[in-house]
């Protein structure tokens, strides 16, 4: 077991887009109850009919941010990137803190947790093989969207970011990964600072393939969104006099396969976050918040709570971000870390810490524990 | 912690061969492992040739990870890792004394579970997005391939699908690498895996990037490449470690370097590929003066080898060392390409070899002169320390550099 201490990450910027709205100041509503997210299925552009509920992001204008130029063939989890990258390194447009597009935007890395990419684009492109007159008359202007890796590309293209560019797939713990990822190449000199997070797109192809599989509670909303933090080594931004809004801590998995062979779910979590507190140099007792990921979904909710309760105790307040993002799978990770950050805009004494959990239905167990720098770093 | 790391088992699920030994003999006599395709209907195809793995048989090798509950990508990595475990030497007793927690693997992808995408599309135009097979669904992310190697090969760490396209394996080579190194973990089984399928053919094909018949890298009449599938696993451990058990030590993984030309998501940068190559030579210790062979990304497109090779010029100058593609042999295996690379660098040093670059006939005069593509077939040399070059869609560069214990 590896106990050793972990570099914290310095959380310098984030960019956030989920059903509540563009920016992490919509999510702040909406999870204090004042606004609602978009639960309307007709707001997702296309004409097919969508299981609900369904949460989606309203009024996706990517041109807004990036321009009209070169956007035709992209899609719409490219666009969710490359929204959230905008609003990261140039800041948001309703006031949130803005990050400094003046930072060394070649020497940034890119790394986005994915469940399979795009999975409208690649299943319209697998279906125009077989329903188009010949089976290659397929578009090759759409073709690079089938390809996993085409939102971290995009975002580095359209953004000049030539450092490391990882697409990282863990299931339920895909955003977790892009945080052990991003601090690995951090501390390996790989690169200076890498935007991370998640990314998934609310679309028939996954909303009806959740349906299928029962995997998830059927009052429960499938949706989408996109989180992405601008993060350096903690000493490094504070050297530099960067402020920072959080700083992320240990961030521990495991994946010994299948729920149901040994050990059980909720032993596999509870001892990622003994060993995650233990290396972040938090006391269970100082965890002020937790944010649940595994909401909703079957048989590994009672685990999760299971694992809580063992660590950190029954009495820890709770914060669902599901309840207004929906599930977002590979993004769950990312948007529970913004919904963190949006609670402590208005709740947090700086160096209050939570512990962001995660269980998926192949068995992987996952947890990350933040802290809050606000005021302290400024 | 800063510990060196050894590669120390090799497995490879392939169109040449199952199992490292029968690969690299495959390699060595220049022999070309891709044909007419059988894995999907190629009816209304203009080309219809891949590198198919014909004699996968799962459950010659897999207890646990079936074809009932995975997906042919993950078959083809559990697959690959069984036999780089085997290889290593960690039988059951080694595995009772390894903690498992501190076990995993890292498995790059460009398409992960492609073929079921395929059945699942069919579904769609069959009966309905309604109508989808839940067992099916259940396969799609690419997270399975990772997972289906831990779930194998009970390892209990991390298990993380990098999803870095053309690109992966080396990916997965380095943060693997990166974690035995810093100790966060004392094993890890790196590599790649994809499978051939419909929808990519159909893609590649329409770009332009499809070659007729067979692939040849650097080539003068070379027109792309034959899509191609298969399994590849190379087993890290700390060097001390395997000196203690006494394990065979193929190379010492010393280091890699990634970029992003944040260009083009098609078209490659020789500039940004100079970069890359600079920074692994860095990351490693070396410089060029040191680089015995390069295990060439090599994919047979006009337009990859042309800049490959001029990148590889900045760097080199005048000495460029022997370079050549196993793509001309294995068609491009996307996510596992880097990962083939590896391990045939890892037998090119072991073995002492240069890997050859099969169905060159005459090397295409726009990549210059003295150009030693090493044709035909392997000549023996001493190889101490081998470049390994993956470049991806999404204008991502990684290589990987392996040598010699010294």
């Amino acid at each position: 077991m590896t106990t050793t201490a972990v570099r914290p990450l310095a959380v310098t910027a984030e960019g956030v887009v989920t059903p509540a709205g563009i920016g992490l100041g919509t999510l702040v509503d909406a999870l204090a109850g004042r606004a609602a997210a978009c639960a309307d299925p007709q707001q997702l552009p296309g004409q097919e009919v969508l299981p609900e509920p369904v949460r989606l992001v309203e009024d996706l204008r990517l041109a807004e941010h990036v321009g009209r130029k070169g956007t035709r063939y992209l899609d719409r989890t490219t666009a969710l990137g490359l929204v959230s990258s905008r609003l990261a390194l140039r800041g948001d447009p309703s006031g949130d803190p803005a990050g400094d597009p003046a930072g060394d935007l070649a020497g940034t890395g890119v790394v986005v947790g994915t469940s399979a990419g795009s999975l409208r684009s690649i299943g319209e492109f697998a279906r125009d093989t077989l329903v188009r007159d010949e089976p290659y008359l397929v578009d090759a202007a759409t073709f690079p969207n089938t390809v996993m890796n085409c939102c971290a590309g995009q975002i580095a293209i359209w953004n000049g970011l030539r450092g490391v560019n990882a697409t990282v797939a863990g299931g339920q713990l895909s955003s977790f990964h892009a945080v052990r990822y991003g601090r690995n190449a951090i501390n390996a000199g790989q690169v200076g600072r890498v935007l991370l997070g998640g990314v998934e797109e609310l679309c028939p192809q996954t909303a009806w393939g959740w349906r299928a599989t029962r995997l998830l509670d059927p009052q429960l909303p499938i949706g989408e969104g996109c989180a992405l933090f601008l993060v350096e080594d903690a000493q490094a931004a504070a050297a530099a006099g960067r402020p920072a809004v959080a700083e992320l801590l240990a961030c521990e998995v495991e994946s010994p396969g299948p729920v149901d062979a040994r050990p059980p779910m909720a032993h596999r979590l509870a001892r990622t976050v003994t060993r995650a507190l233990e290396r972040s140099g938090v006391r269970p007792g100082e965890v002020s918040l937790v944010a649940p990921g595994a909401t909703g979904l079957a048989g590994l909710d009672a685990a999760e709570q299971r694992a809580i309760r063992r660590t950190v105790g029954a009495d820890t307040a709770q914060l669902r971000v599901k309840d207004v993002v929906g599930e977002c799978f590979s993004a769950n990770g990312a948007l529970q870390l913004a919904a963190v950050l949006a609670h402590w805009r208005t709740h947090a004494p700086s160096g209050a810490v939570a512990l962001l959990t995660a269980l998926g239905p192949d068995g992987s167990a996952g947890c990350l524990v933040v802290r809050s720098t606000t005021g302290s770093a400024s | 912690m800063n510990r060196r790391v050894v590669v120390t088992g090799l497995g490879a699920v392939s169109s040449l061969g199952i199992g490292a030994d029968a690969l690299t003999a495959a390699i060595r006599a220049g022999q070309v492992g891709t044909g007419p395709i059988t894995g999907f209907d190629t009816t209304g195809f203009p080309y219809v040739r891949a590198g198919e793995v014909r004699d996968f048989d799962p459950a010659a090798l897999l207890r646990r990870v079936t074809p009932q509950r995975w997906g042919r990508s993950s078959l083809l990595a559990a697959a690959a890792a069984v036999l780089a475990v085997r290889d290593a030497g960690l039988d059951r007793a080694d595995q009772a004394r390894l903690d498992r927690l501190r076990a995993g693997s890292v498995m790059g992808t460009t398409s992960g579970e492609s073929q079921v995408v395929d059945r699942l599309a069919a579904e769609w135009v069959g009966g309905g997005l309604k109508s989808l097979d839940p067992d099916l669904v259940a396969q799609v992310p690419a997270s399975q391939i990772a997972v289906a190697v831990n779930t194998e090969l009970g390892l209990a760490g991390d298990a993380l699908t990098l999803s870095t396209a053309c690109a992966a394996s080396n990916y997965a080579l380095g943060y693997g690498a990166d974690l035995v190194r810093t100790g966060e973990a004392d094993l890890m089984v790196c590599g790649g895996a994809d499978s051939v399928n419909r929808y990519n053919h159909a893609g590649f094909y329409r770009l332009g990037a499809l070659t007729e018949e067979v692939c040849r890298p650097f080539d003068a009449e070379r027109q792309g490449i034959l899509t191609a599938e298969g399994g590849v696993a190379l087993v890290l451990e700390p060097y001390d470690r395997a000196l203690a058990r006494g394990a065979r030590v193929y190379a010492e993984f010393l280091g890699y370097g990634l970029s992003c030309d944040a260009k083009h998501m098609v078209h490659p940068d020789a500039a940004s590929i100079a970069g890359c190559v600079r920074s692994a030579h860095r990351n490693a210790g070396i410089t060029p003066a040191d680089v015995d062979y390069i295990c060439a990304h090599g994919t047979g497109t006009p337009t990859n080898d042309v800049t490959e090779v001029a990148a590889v010029r900045e760097v080199f100058g005048d000495r460029v060392p022997p370079i050549s593609s196993i793509k001309s042999m294995l068609g491009h295996t996307m996510g596992a390409a880097s990962g083939f690379g590896a391990l045939v660098c890892c037998r090119a040093i072991h073995d002492g070899f240069l890997p050859p670059t099969a169905n060159l006939r005459a090397v295409d005069p726009a990549l210059g002169p003295d150009l030693d593509c090493v044709p035909g077939t392997a000549r023996p040399a001493d190889v101490r320390i081998a470049e390994n070059h993956g470049f991806a869609f999404g204008g991502n560069n990684a290589i990987t550099i392996l040598g010699k214990v010294a």
